[in-house]
């Protein structure tokens, strides 16, 4: 290039200010056209920024396994959704006509995904379900308090968050669901919209923080709660697009999955993060997210013969229990045996007349065994012969 | 439906729920602890422990 052209406009003028130090100091300019970058604006991800103004410094999606990768509960296997219970990790759901409703909808691990996914979740009717005022079939998820007291809700600083999802459906309409606090009495009913039925389609909804109501803070209780609904009756739905009191899953209006036998809904690529824009899924290594979901529930599924918790007779008549754990768990968790179980010390086998979870610790989880006939103070392993499972969900 | 799971000192500090014999502790972060709690309030009561 052999000029340099500066072109004024209408008004104003442009000050080229040379710095206060001494020397000679080089700017070059790009080598094709385009707008330099202005303190404060977007960077796009396309442009190597982050594609929003917030400073993220890591765990930039509040959504744990929203790519539908970890499925420690049922391993890919079909799951007829029981009212209150966990599917795939971190993944809740209703099925609720008045009182607890069973073989309404199964869930899957699907590996039908969008492009650049490899799993979602998939929800398949299995009746025609009649509309109830009182009905909730949903898929939901608890964010912990922990890791949502920075969008500062229930202030006047709450943050504007950003959820973004993959969804697809046999169906198509107006869907619905609903963002709201532990205590169930803040919601934020949302809707979207499937255009074609059996495609994947992004859908982005940018919720502005809410200012009211109680919420939990940092701490390990429920800090936010996302609810996709999948039939939710009028009692449990409310106007999309605002803020407002009630005990709300979804959208007033909003179409049924569970109505239609057979109809098929699936999601994937789940994020939840500050601001005003969807940017890219945050995609976290598998060690990682699988550790985050360990937190709240994981599972000894070892050969039988094989030790699974290890200690000391405390008593004759008491075995303390220490079961070493991936993470440290959110709460004190409920302990499950899938199979038999049996504490071994000294060459002898005992069968367990009680058990109590005693606590938590940064090493695992103890427990104590009744026994009787036991030497006090020898070491003793326990071992299921179908496994042992540990749950502090929310 | 639950029952009461008192150890050999006498302290009680699990339940244990029937339908798929998990040992709830009572830990008032725990939810299914929590559901218990709501459903003693409803007006239910657990099992005895054996023997007692």
């Amino acid at each position: 290039m052999s000029s340099i052209v500066i072109a004024g406009d209408t008004s104003g003028s442009v000050t080229l200010q040379a710095p206060a130090v001494s020397g000679s100091t080089t700017i070059t300019l790009p080598a094709t056209s385009g707008t330099l970058l202005q303190s404060g604006t977007t960077v796009t991800e396309a442009q190597g920024g982050i594609g929003t103004t917030v400073g993220y410094n890591g765990f930039k999606n509040r959504i744990i396994n929203g790519d539908m990768r970890i499925d420690q509960r049922n391993a890919g296997a079909s799951y007829n959704q029981v009212n209150g219970q966990y599917s795939l990790d971190r993944w809740a759901g209703n099925s609720f006509d008045g009182g607890a409703a069973t073989n309404k909808f199964s869930v899957i691990q699907s590996s039908t995904a969008p492009t650049g996914f490899s799993n979602s979740l998939l929800v398949t009717s299995l009746a025609a379900t009649s509309s109830g005022a009182s009905n909730i079939f949903n898929i939901e998820q608890k964010i912990e308090g922990f890791n949502f007291a920075d969008f500062l809700y229930g202030t006047a600083s709450a943050q504007t968050l950003t959820l973004s999802f993959w969804v697809r459906s046999s169906l198509t309409g107006t869907f619905g669901g609903a963002l709201k606090n532990s205590a169930r009495n803040r919601a934020y009913p949302f809707t979207y919209t499937i255009s074609a039925a059996n495609t994947f389609e992004q859908k982005t909804i940018t919720i502005t923080g809410d200012t009211s109501g109680t919420w939990v803070g940092s701490t390990n209780g429920t800090g936010l709660w996302i609810s996709f609904g999948l039939g939710v009756g009028s009692t449990y739905s409310g106007t999309a697009g605002a803020w407002g009191g009630g005990d709300v899953f979804s959208a007033t209006g909003a179409t049924s999955v569970v109505g239609t036998n057979g109809a098929t809904w699936y999601i994937s690529g789940v994020q939840l993060e500050k601001g005003s824009t969807a940017t890219s899924f945050d995609v976290r290594d598998y060690g990682r997210e699988l550790a985050l979901c360990q937190r709240y529930y994981f599972s000894y599924l070892v050969p039988a013969t094989c030790p699974q918790g290890f200690g000391h007779m405390q008593s004759t008549t008491a075995a303390r229990i220490l079961f070493p754990n991936p993470v440290p768990m959110r709460a004190t968790p409920t302990f499950t045996s899938l199979g038999s179980l049996g504490i071994a010390s000294g060459g002898t086998s005992f069968i367990a007349s009680a058990s109590s979870v005693l606590g938590i610790s940064s090493a695992g989880v103890q427990m104590q065994f009744d026994v009787s006939g036991a030497t006090a103070h020898q070491t003793c392993v326990y071992r299921d012969s179908g496994g042992t499972t540990f749950s502090a969900e929310l | 439906m639950y029952k009461l799971c008192p150890q050999s000192d006498g302290q009680t500090k699990s339940v244990k729920r029937l339908v798929d014999n998990a040992y709830i502790p009572f830990d008032p972060a725990n939810t299914d602890y929590q559901e218990y709690l709501k459903w003693l309030a409803e007006g239910n009561t657990p099992e005895p422990a054996e023997g007692t």
